[in-house]
């Protein structure tokens, strides 16, 4: 038996962790993360509270294991709305080829074009200002970049021998896509899905930086982040614990993301 | 490496080298860029508080919000209330030299009410908002009258006020010869300098400039000598970055929110001076919602929020509560206006009861702006309002949508902020009104039609007084809204610049302000 | 060359045009009114629209489409609501300001990032590759307005090196507009090397694993020389794209830093306009953020042969 490889292993440890701590945040915290304490504003990390408090004198280690849950369900639901509209966008278009796919990519190219800002704003406006509004406006701000990697790797499998072969042998064109196209598309979906769940605990952040209100009451990582800033030079514990955690969480995710290509890949079977 | 030592030996001389340039350079922070240079028309609080400085009108705000006569000598009222005359000071020059007269002044105001000028306050004198001016005149050089359709005890206001630019009187050669608006040249203690959009604006010391009389600065009126040679207002948007800015002395003067007095009272550069002002925080009512149209529901929120304490965290300790729509430091605010709600657990239980509440969710809109405490104020009260039971939901919006939202009256609770009136009537008016042709207005009350009416028409002060006291009662008993206190401008001074100070009016004034060492 | 360059152009007309309703659409789809901004909170409803008629938004919404696309076919992008500035001048004269400081940041970021994937890409799970994949995370994960704010406090205040507020132009006078760059471009550089490094990364890994390099190395050729002449210019291809794709990109995300710094630029500009609905400048900026997008990519399709072989511009 061998061992795992120690990017497996680093990363498996990392977002395990962080999966204990969400499971636990949603069940138990030390104190309310929402229960506000006047006395107990901006307090250092101590023995009543170990990470400290914010402005409003809430438990920073409460939120941030309430926020865990919140953030990760946020950037799982963005990250699959993205991945599945954008592959399903992206080997339709690749495979029908001709008028379809060339006004599908117009549009898919506009969206891409758009800054991430605006799109986000107006679909918050749209759909609504919560955490739902939150995951379709970047679902669909992140969709495009996904449609265009599988639509490549379609385009250039396509006319390899043993897309045909499958052809040729009668198969469906829905099973040929599903048996010999989509794993392909595996590994580079691997490395932008990862990157994307790190970009979307950040875009909120940085929304929220910019003042497009990103809004939900409930405590998440990226609006932690934000919020912190203000107090960056009294209390910079309140902006370091949740950057901690995202980068953690983005640094197991990407040590996983790595570790599951190197398993999924194809062309790396066997080596 | 020898690259670098060179670029970092300019750094020193380039900081070193304006430092002496700008001895008589003030450096101001504002929070957005402003938006023309033409006074009451293309403006908001940003606009109005650097043209202020170029242009002055006949009547203008004293520090304890009444009005007092500026580029007039003296205002006069005939008998019956409806002609004001006003005598103009003599000797008083315009930017470009020219002597200002009554010909200036009738000429100002004819642009004004002339539509295509799109002046943000010819409703207020035409007839739309109550009051019209049905003529003027201009008898002599010196003297200018006016003639209106009824009596108004708002109508000095209203030309003083500071949305409106005061009313300038401006020379026509502010505007090119097609009437298209070129450059403010007023009769101000500065000159608009040079303005870089999205950067900054100049403003250069009037040497010409004779003060009104006075010994001491007095609003907008009283002593008004440049003493500086140039004003610079910066555009910052980011507080962090002016906090920086003071502390690294690239900024003399800021306003600052709240939360960073604490920091930079411990700077020795630096002097952080309070004022309390007329602007007015408030968490507003939908009365027409299904649910908080009833006002024992409204009445039990407001019974649940401790406003003391809600106050004291909000403003870190500087607003003291006020509950009325008259400003803490007017002369209006009696023993009638300290009434207001208070902290009461168990009635707000009770009514919550006769309500018949049953745990439906309220939607409190706020926006996260760091110059207004609408975000803070919304957590606390959402905290507050669900220990005695009450479901509240913050949702955040961007300003702009916010302000839709607003304006059509589409919300269930808002946390808000309203900028300064002086005149009470004019602060009730701001909230007060038909909600069928004013979907914004919070508070629509027959009674109390009547009565603000009447403060509109009537003079004298202890009738206002009155009527103003009889107002909050009303208000209080229906709760359309529930206003939290008067916002506390807090602006840090660098302590070389000397004779600075914010006022009720929340606008900068670098007249009579110099610069030490 | 110039056929390829012409058909990518005529290719990306209708992804503008699309580009162009779609602003407009959704602009008009976000609640707030301009006219009600300038009016603020004490705006009457007669007042309201008589200023939304002076501004033109009285039409009802294909009218206003038709007329200001209309315009923009004849090269004028309309009249700021706000300032009353002409549109195109005031967003080229930001574009400058934002250009300089992504390129720089964008090209140093390069340097450092490329070389620096590749090595953790051929010690795969090493120890060095961990450290610099943790290295990048963590500079992605911490974001600008953050990055910005330390530099500030550091350079500007603490060691008193650099300007805190305000904006000098390089043309007006070029020692004291760099050092207004200075921490702008750095807070992206640093950014932007855990982006490129981690594509440059996966680029590197996925042509390792391909047959040539291993027949490469069968034949005996220098560790050096397979990662230098076949694996380097392979790799270099995808990352190059991703490049230009950063590029597009930052010039809508670079208003953090424009806020954090003072600096007039492009992006600042866009979130002020959408602040302000601004609508004529705001439909503004975005075609003409989409028509650099366009070019940039089209540059750098154009260089993508210089870098991989295998592809010919056709």
């Amino acid at each position: 038996m061998k061992l795992p490889a120690p990017n497996a292993l680093i990363g498996g440890a990392l977002i395990g962790g962080l999966a204990v701590a969400a499971a636990l945040g949603a069940l138990w915290t030390p104190h309310d993360p929402l229960a506000l304490d006047f006395r107990a504003k901006l307090g250092a990390p101590g023995a009543a509270h170990l990470l400290g408090t914010d402005e409003f004198g809430r438990d920073v280690l409460s939120r941030l294991m309430a926020g865990a849950a919140t953030s990760v369900w946020i950037s799982l639901l963005t990250v699959g709305f993205a991945i599945t509209a954008g592959t399903a966008l992206g080997i339709f278009t690749g495979y029908v080829r001709g008028w379809v796919d060339r006004i599908v990519m117009a549009f898919n190219d506009a969206l891409l074009a758009f800054p991430g800002i605006l799109l986000a704003l107006g679909l918050l406006a749209v759909v609504g200002a919560n955490k739902y509004g939150i995951i379709v406006a970047l679902g669909l701000a992140y969709t495009p970049s996904v449609a265009r990697i599988v639509r490549g790797t379609v385009l250039s499998l396509r006319e390899k021998e043993f897309i045909e072969a499958s052809r040729v042998m009668g198969n469906s064109e829905l099973y040929t896509m599903a048996r010999h196209v989509l794993p392909n598309c595996v590994a580079p979906l691997t490395v932008l899905a990862t990157s994307m769940f790190g970009w979307v605990l950040l875009a909120e952040s940085a929304l929220s930086f910019l003042g497009l209100g990103v809004p939900p009451p409930a405590p998440t990582w990226g609006n932690m982040l934000a919020g912190s800033r203000p107090f960056i030079a009294q209390a910079a514990w309140l902006g370091i614990f949740p950057g901690l955690c995202i980068s953690l969480t983005l640094l197991g995710i990407n040590l996983l993301g790595d570790a599951v290509r190197d398993k999924l890949d194809p062309r790396m079977r066997g080596v | 490496m020898k690259r670098l030592a060179f670029s970092l030996c300019a750094a020193v001389l380039c900081t070193a080298v304006p430092a002496a340039a700008a001895a008589e350079t003030v450096t101001v922070a504002l929070n957005a860029d402003i938006r023309s240079t033409n006074p009451g028309v293309n403006r908001d609080d940003n606009t109005d508080a650097v043209i202020l400085h170029v242009v002055e009108g006949l009547v203008g705000y004293r520090e304890n919000g009444t009005v007092a006569p500026l580029l007039a000598e003296s205002v006069s009222t005939a008998a019956d209330g409806l002609t004001y005359t006003f005598k103009l000071r003599r000797g008083v020059t315009f930017h470009n030299g020219a002597e200002m007269t009554s010909a200036d002044v009738l000429w100002s105001w004819n642009r004004y009410m002339d539509p295509k000028t799109d002046w943000r306050c010819r409703p207020e004198f035409d007839g739309r908002q109550g009051l019209r001016v049905t003529g003027v005149a201009a008898p002599d050089p010196y003297t200018f009258s006016m003639t209106l359709e009824k009596p108004s005890a708002l109508f000095l206001d209203t030309l003083a006020r500071t949305d409106c630019a005061m009313t300038a009187v401006l020379h026509r050669d502010s505007v090119r010869p097609d009437g298209s608006w070129d450059r403010p040249v007023g009769t101000g203690p500065f000159r608009l300098g040079e303005w870089r959009r999205g950067e900054y604006v100049t403003l250069r010391r009037f040497d010409a400039y004779v003060s009104p009389p006075g010994e001491r600065r007095d609003g907008y009126v009283g002593a008004k000598r440049p003493l500086v040679q140039e004003v610079k207002f910066v555009t910052i948007a980011d507080a962090a970055t002016v906090k920086a800015g003071l502390l690294s002395g690239a900024l003399d003067i800021a306003d600052i929110p709240d939360d960073d007095i604490p920091e930079l009272s411990k700077s020795r550069a630096i002097e952080v001076k309070t004022a309390p002002t007329a602007t007015k925080h408030a968490f507003l009512f939908q009365t027409r919602d299904p649910l908080l149209g009833n006002v024992k529901l409204r009445q039990a929120i407001a019974a649940a929020l401790d406003l003391p304490q809600l106050v004291g965290h909000v403003s870190n300790g500087l607003g003291r509560p006020n509950g009325s729509a008259v400003y803490v430091t007017s002369a209006y605010h009696d023993e009638a206006h300290r009434r207001g709600y208070t902290h009461d657990p168990a009635r707000a239980r009770a009514l919550l009861a006769e309500a018949g509440y049953r745990g439906e969710t309220i939607r409190l809109i706020a926006n996260k702006r760091s110059s207004v405490p609408s975000y803070p104020a919304a957590v606390v009260a959402q905290a507050m309002l669900q220990a005695a039971g009450i479901r509240a939901e913050i949702e955040v919006l961007e300003w702009a949508t916010q302000l839709d939202r607003y304006t059509k009256g589409n919300f269930q609770m808002m946390s808000f902020t309203y900028s300064a009136r002086l005149d009470p009537a004019q602060s009730y008016n701001q909230f007060f009104g038909p909600k069928d042709r004013f979907p914004s207005k919070v508070w629509d009350n027959p009674k109390a039609q009547e009565l603000i009416e009447k403060a509109s028409l009537v003079a004298d002060e202890a009738e206002r007084r009155a009527i103003f006291g009889e107002l909050h009662r009303l208000m209080l008993a229906d709760a359309p809204l529930v206003f939290l206190y008067n916002a506390v401008d807090t602006t840090a001074v660098a302590r070389r610049v000397r004779g600075y100070a914010p006022w009720v009016a929340s606008k900068p004034r670098l007249w009579e302000v110099s610069v030490g060492d | 060359m110039l056929r390829f360059a012409l058909t990518r152009i005529a290719m990306a007309l209708p992804t503008l045009f699309i580009v162009a309703v779609s602003v407009f659409v959704l602009i008009r789809l976000i609640p707030g009114d301009p006219a009600a901004l300038m009016l603020g909170d004490l705006a009457d409803p007669a007042s309201l629209a008589d200023l939304r008629r002076r501004l033109g938004l009285d039409h009802s919404l294909p009218v206003q489409f038709a007329i200001w696309f209309g315009n923009v076919l004849a090269g004028d992008l309309g009249l700021s609501i706000t300032s009353g500035q002409p549109v195109l001048p005031l967003i080229v004269g930001r574009f400058w300001v934002s250009a300089q400081i992504v390129l720089v940041a964008v090209l140093f970021a390069s340097l450092v990032a490329v070389p620096a994937g590749m090595v953790a890409a051929w010690r795969q799970n090493s120890l060095a590759d961990i450290a610099l994949v943790g290295a990048a995370t963590l500079l992605l994960s911490v974001p600008t307005f953050w990055l910005g704010l330390l530099l500030l406090l550091f350079f500007g205040l603490e060691l008193e090196w650099l300007p805190v507020v305000g904006y000098v132009s390089i043309a007006e006078d070029a020692t004291r507009g760099l050092l207004y760059l200075v921490m702008p471009v750095m807070t992206l550089f640093l950014h932007e090397i855990g982006v490129v490094m981690r594509m440059a990364r996966a680029s590197t890994l996925e042509v390792l694993r391909l047959d040539y390099i291993t027949h490469a190395r069968a034949k005996g050729l220098p560790e050096a020389a397979v990662l230098w002449r076949h694996a380097f210019k392979n790799a270099f291809g995808p990352t190059w794209t991703l490049i230009g794709l950063v590029l597009g990109n930052l010039l809508g995300g670079i208003a953090v830093v424009e806020t954090v710094f003072t600096i007039p630029g492009l992006g600042r500009l866009l979130v002020d306009s959408i602040f302000a609905r601004d609508y004529p400048v705001i439909q503004g900026c975005l075609l003409f953020v989409a028509f650099t997008y366009v070019v940039v990519n089209l540059i750098v399709d154009l260089f993508y042969p210089v870098f991989d072989p295998r592809v010919t511009a056709e």
